[in-house]
């Protein structure tokens, strides 16, 4: 890892950080990412002895929804929202300009 | 004077019953212990200012005759669960004038059994350490031994408990944030099956291991929390139906897996070790049986963890923008607004947390890191659930080490990761484990020991668990 691979990391996750700070988490990566790169290696020998199966089919999970319908009066919640946002005008949330 | 160490939820409700004491003379009590100690301790970061509307609503269902067991028991709650009207944070300058505009799904429940919320705990920031030392709110130190960290992330309520502040405590735990905790404040700390208890209201650090869970000092005490939460929420699409949750044959087997090979890597104390033969000759004398078993898949399990939390940690903690709540830094770019609020809103641990995410999701690395551990998670969750065929529980010591010096491993992040080796496999596998205090080392600290059940057999741990209590 190096300290422009982490820059471009920070971007993507819109986090402003110190160079002297992205610095020490390529560091930090290396190490983590060594011990984490396990599952690789597991995952591998998993399949050669034919005990993993394609995570789609064996997972038991499925979609829970509910039916598309208003749960809740209207404005019931929207002025205690609304004061939660740093910057508001007329009732809505302002940014800055964005095109 | 009421010797606090003495109680539980239920002498203390038959306390108030028999009229020894007050929910106010008791609620008093942990106030002032609060007062003396806390500024030291920094168990809590708020005492709540509604505590006496609470107690008068607790003492009129004990006028009106629909008091249950909980009512007015004192509970503190970690600071990611949402209490309507009082501020939220994850220990987090991000969110730290956030206010709940809404009771979690818990506090609802909790609220209408009578409880009193004494305020809200310190924790890792985002939930994301072992030791409560990345909380924003400074750390919070360990009520039997001042100089150790309490645990975490869960360790502002370990400490509540341990250090008299309060007689319960909710928690959460992600991967060992609330039964690490436990075992280093010497309490016993009970992780539900994933879907349980309902996440609505909530603070996310990964939404597929995330899970509530109580803390007190005795198995029954976290068993009275835990009925008392466990429901189905239609606020929660991971939340297990009522129906299933129905266990008819709760006969068990008397047969303990004791996992050797997972017990003999590297970095496991010989004094914890120790203590966890003693606790298996003891279980072994009131008539379990201790089987060695060989399950291979769970060593990956701390690995698998965190390929998982980071990856799911990095897009949980996107909603976190400067625009709808929280922190927000002013700026004349919209990009800087967003960089400049979740740089300055978010501590070392969560920023390097989430870069590490950003990377494992990022094209080309997607596959050989976030769907090999889901694969891998895959197989513990297979080689358990055939282990579970012929036995009861499997059995480790909760944490690999004592409680360690506050300040140590802070820049050893594969140290600390370490704490939750013995916790990982529960969390992957979505199923209960309970922390129970096994003793006292030669310096005082506690030794704890951990049962983890299969899916929905919560009433397994409990059972045992009772059992073990007294042996100790």
């Amino acid at each position: 890892m190096t300290l422009e691979d982490i820059k471009k990391l920070a971007n993507l996750a819109r986090i402003d950080m110190e160079e002297v700070e992205m610095g020490e988490i390529a560091k930090d990566f290396d190490a983590i990412l060594a011990y984490v790169g396990q599952v690789q290696e597991a995952a591998m020998e998993g399949g050669t002895r034919g005990e993993v199966s394609k995570v789609s089919e064996s997972y038991p999970l499925y979609n829970i929804m509910r039916e598309d319908v208003v749960t809740n009066k209207e404005e019931e919640f929207t002025d205690k929202i609304m004061k939660l946002a740093p910057n508001t005008e007329n009732g809505y949330l302002k940014v800055k300009q964005i095109l | 004077m009421i010797d606090l160490k003495s109680l539980t939820i239920e002498n203390t409700h038959n306390h108030f019953k028999n009229g020894d004491f007050t929910i106010r003379e008791l609620v008093d009590e942990y106030l002032k212990v609060i007062k003396n100690n806390n500024e030291r301790i920094n168990a809590y970061l708020e005492v709540y200012d509604d505590i006496d509307e609470q107690i008068k609503k607790a003492e009129e269902m004990f006028k009106g005759g629909t008091a249950t067991i909980l009512t007015g028991i004192p509970f503190s709650l970690k600071d990611n669960i949402l209490m309507e009207g009082h501020i939220a944070s994850s220990s987090s300058k991000i969110l730290e004038n956030h206010v709940a505009t809404y009771d979690s799904f818990v506090v609802a429940k909790l609220k209408k059994e009578g409880v009193i919320f004494l305020g809200r705990t310190n924790m890792d920031e985002f939930a994301m350490g072992s030791s409560t030392q990345t909380s924003a709110y400074g750390i919070t130190r360990n009520p039997l031994d001042e100089s150790r960290v309490p645990g975490g992330s869960s360790g502002g309520p370990a400490a509540s408990v341990a250090g008299d502040m309060a007689l319960v405590a909710l928690g959460t735990e992600t991967c060992g944030s609330i039964r690490q905790p436990a075992a280093f404040c010497g309490l016993v700390g009970l992780k539900p099956t994933y879907g349980m208890i309902s996440r609505s209201g909530v603070i996310s650090l990964a939404s597929s291991l995330d899970q509530v869970s109580p803390l007190g000092r005795t198995v029954k005490d976290t068993e009275i929390i835990f009925n008392a939460m466990s429901f189905h929420d239609e606020k929660d699409s991971t939340s297990i139906p009522n129906e299933m949750r129905i266990i008819k044959d709760k006969t068990i087997q008397k047969r303990i897996g004791i996992p050797r090979k997972f017990l003999s890597g590297e970095g496991i104390d010989k004094e914890v070790m120790k203590n966890f033969e003693e606790s298996c000759d003891k279980l072994k004398k009131a008539g379990y049986e201790l089987v060695d078993v060989d399950l291979p898949s769970i060593k990956y399990s701390l690995a698998v963890y965190h390929v998982l939390m980071q990856a799911e940690a990095s897009s949980n903690l996107a909603r976190f923008d400067g625009i709808r709540y929280g922190r927000s830094v002013e700026s004349d770019k919209l990009y800087d607004v967003y960089a400049k609020s979740r740089g300055s809103g978010f501590g070392k641990e969560t920023r390097r947390r989430v870069l590490l995410g950003t990377y494992i999701l990022s094209h080309g690395y997607y596959d050989a890191y976030y769907n090999s551990a889901l694969k891998v998670r895959q197989m513990i969750k297979d080689e358990l659930t055939s282990f579970f065929k012929d036995f009861d529980v499997f059995m480790t010591p909760t944490v690999p080490f004592l409680p360690f010096k506050l300040g140590e491993k802070l820049d050893d992040p594969i140290g600390m990761y370490l704490s939750d080796l013995f916790s990982a496999p529960a969390n992957l596998a979505d199923i209960p484990s309970i922390a129970i205090p096994s003793g006292k080392s030669e310096s005082g600290l506690p030794f704890s020991i951990q049962f983890t059940a299969p899916y929905l057999r919560e009433d397994i741990l409990f059972t045992i668990g009772k059992e073990f209590e007294k042996l100790v």
